[in-house]
């Protein structure tokens, strides 16, 4: 029904994962299997349109106050490479 | 009586009274987990110097807090200041989180010591504790077992006396199944009981963090520090919160209760569903009424978690890229930056559990898996909590066998399987708890979970209480001394 080979390309570009070549053996049998698996639910008569919330009382909202945050020099110190007071990434665009 | 083997009601009360001090206790625990962590595995990081630094300050206070001098050990994805927090994950290995989660600030709060970060499957993402990047956990019980998963190094850690209790997460039984396998007592609240700022999240609208101790008074006395309204979660309720430890002494009145039907325990190792049935006779003294109901949803339960899980953490986790924080692998580019550090952060379980959530999420199978899902999802809650109305109870197996072998389960489907009795309460949100119920032929522990209305943990305990005092499953078979004296048997 599904080519999971070739989904398992687009879905793993979509969630930005590569996969090992063992993985590459592996994966789409045990996707498929586990989709196959999870597909029961299509038997499932459900009465309505009605969708879960996990909460059923009213969430309360904050008032839109400035705070004290983390102190930048402590969130900074977590970052893998830095230069000055920024996060330091490399190249967004590819070199033409 | 060693140190070691107080309860941590006990403890506390004898540090309160200033008749044993904190340090004392921290110490005695500090020479255990030295000598028995190197054949469980349940610690990935111990901070002893920090625990005994705690633990001098405590006994130099006048007025002690209520879970003064309690040695207490906290799950890796709940984060903790200063202390490296890891979710059991290379791409979280050297994360020292700049802020703590207010269940660690509450338990601090009042006196309690952390003496170490536990075990887990990477990101809570297993059965059975194999899936952390680091090693796997053993089961003290046998060591050529799993402790459960995913919180089965805080299981671990309390079975083999090295802490007196920890902190664990449920997502959909990573604290019911781990203290089923390790003979512990272990609650999922009621989702919105707990504060879950600070814990790592999975599946935020499954996640819940509970106690895991070695009696259900332990749990009870977590629960009362750890619970209530956190503005920094707004997803916790604004409930007052009982004293729970000082309900439990009162009267209540006989329970109505609800056992599974014959239909529900097909397939069922023959060893838990003999207990089970033991069990039943023992209980059916205990309560006024008791029904035998089935659960038809229940058949959908696992695969709409298994849809709805994985849905919410491709989310969640794709704030890992080696941006801000934690592991990064080297790239010319940006985006061969995410992709690489992705890549090999991961390991394979989460790999597989964020493709499966990309995939129902994505256009064209959106409605066929995970709108569906949640509408199952609803269909499940309203049976449980209509079943609720009627009684106070429902009592059910905690697993569908006792603990397994390393290595034992390899189809991931298998082990999902793991998760049969408990993920509808998690897909519910209403509150659980795994007490140990009996051994099987070999010396397994086993376990038996209670299911209860939403926001109800005080009857909840109550009755977890009067079944432990029932039961008569002995605290002092517990782990390394009931491996001593199988030894000595032999």
């Amino acid at each position: 029904m599904l080519d999971m080979k070739v989904d398992l390309e687009h879905l793993s570009r979509l969630a930005n994962l590569e996969l090992t070549e063992q993985e590459k053996e592996l994966l789409p049998g045990q996707m498929e299997k586990i989709i196959d698996w999870v597909g029961q639910l299509s038997s499932l008569q459900t009465p309505g349109e009605e969708k879960y919330s996990p909460v059923d009382f009213s969430l309360r909202l904050e008032d839109d106050l400035v705070q004290v945050s983390l102190p930048q020099s402590e969130v900074l110190s977590l970052a893998p490479e830095k230069a000055g007071d920024f996060i330091k990434v490399p190249r967004v665009l590819p070199e033409k | 009586m060693k140190y070691i083997e107080l309860g941590l009601t006990e403890a506390v009360d004898l540090v309160r009274k200033s008749q044993v001090k904190a340090e004392e206790l921290v110490a005695s625990f500090i020479s255990h987990v030295e000598v028995v962590d190197r054949e469980i595995g349940a610690y990935l990081t111990t901070v002893f110097d920090r625990a005994l630094s705690q633990a001098r300050e405590v006994d130099g206070k006048k007025h002690k807090g209520r879970l003064a001098g309690a040695v207490v050990a906290i799950k890796d994805n709940i984060v903790t200041r200063g202390i490296r927090t890891t979710c059991g994950s290379r791409i979280l290995e050297n994360f020292i989180p700049p802020y703590e989660a207010t269940v660690v600030e509450r338990l601090k709060a009042e006196d309690a010591i952390i003496i170490g970060k536990t075990n887990l499957d990477e990101f809570a993402m297993g059965s059975s504790t194999e899936n952390s990047a680091f090693f796997p956990t053993r089961n003290p019980w046998d060591l050529d077992r799993v402790p459960g998963g995913s919180s089965g190094g805080s299981a671990a850690a309390v079975a083999a006396l090295e802490a007196m209790a920890a902190l664990g997460s449920d997502t959909g039984g990573s604290v019911r199944q781990p203290a089923a396998f390790c003979g512990i007592v272990g609650l999922k609240p009621t989702y919105g009981r707990v504060s879950r700022y600070g814990l790592i999240a999975f599946a935020s609208s499954l996640d819940q963090i509970g106690p895991m101790a070695r009696s259900v008074k332990d749990c009870a006395l977590i629960t009362s520090v750890i619970a209530g309204f956190d503005p920094r979660d707004s997803t916790s309720a604004e409930l007052p919160v009982p004293d729970y430890l000082s309900e439990l002494e009162s009267p209540g009145r006989p329970a109505k209760i609800a056992f599974l039907g014959e239909s529900s325990l097909q397939g069922l190792n023959p060893e838990v569903a003999e207990n089970y049935r033991q069990v039943q006779q023992i209980v059916s003294g205990l309560c006024s009424e008791i029904t035998f109901l089935d659960f038809p949803s229940w058949e959908m339960a696992l695969p709409c978690y298994y849809i709805i899980a994985p849905s919410e953490a491709s989310s969640n986790l794709a704030r890992y890229d080696g941006v801000r924080y934690g592991f990064r692998a080297p790239a010319a580019e940006l985006a061969e930056m995410y992709l690489k550090t992705r890549t090999a952060g991961f390991g394979s379980e989460v790999k597989r559990r964020i493709l499966l959530g990309t995939f129902a999420l994505s256009s064209g199978y959106y409605e066929a898996y995970y709108a569906r899902a949640a509408r199952a999802r609803q269909a499940i809650t309203a049976e449980l909590k209509a079943a609720l109305e009627k009684v106070d109870f429902i009592l059910t197996p905690a697993t569908p066998e006792p603990a397994f072998k390393l290595g034992e389960i390899q189809d991931p489907i298998a082990m999902y399987l793991q998760d049969y009795f408990t993920v509808a309460a998690s897909l519910a949100g209403i509150p659980g708890i795994s007490i140990p119920c009996g051994l099987t032929r070999e010396g397994l522990p086993l376990g038996l979970q209670v299911l209860a209305r939403p926001f109800s943990e005080s009857e909840l305990f109550k009755f977890a209480f009067l079944l432990e005092n029932n039961l008569k499953f002995k605290n002092n078979m517990y782990g390394i001394k009931a491996r001593g004296r199988r030894k000595n048997e032999n």
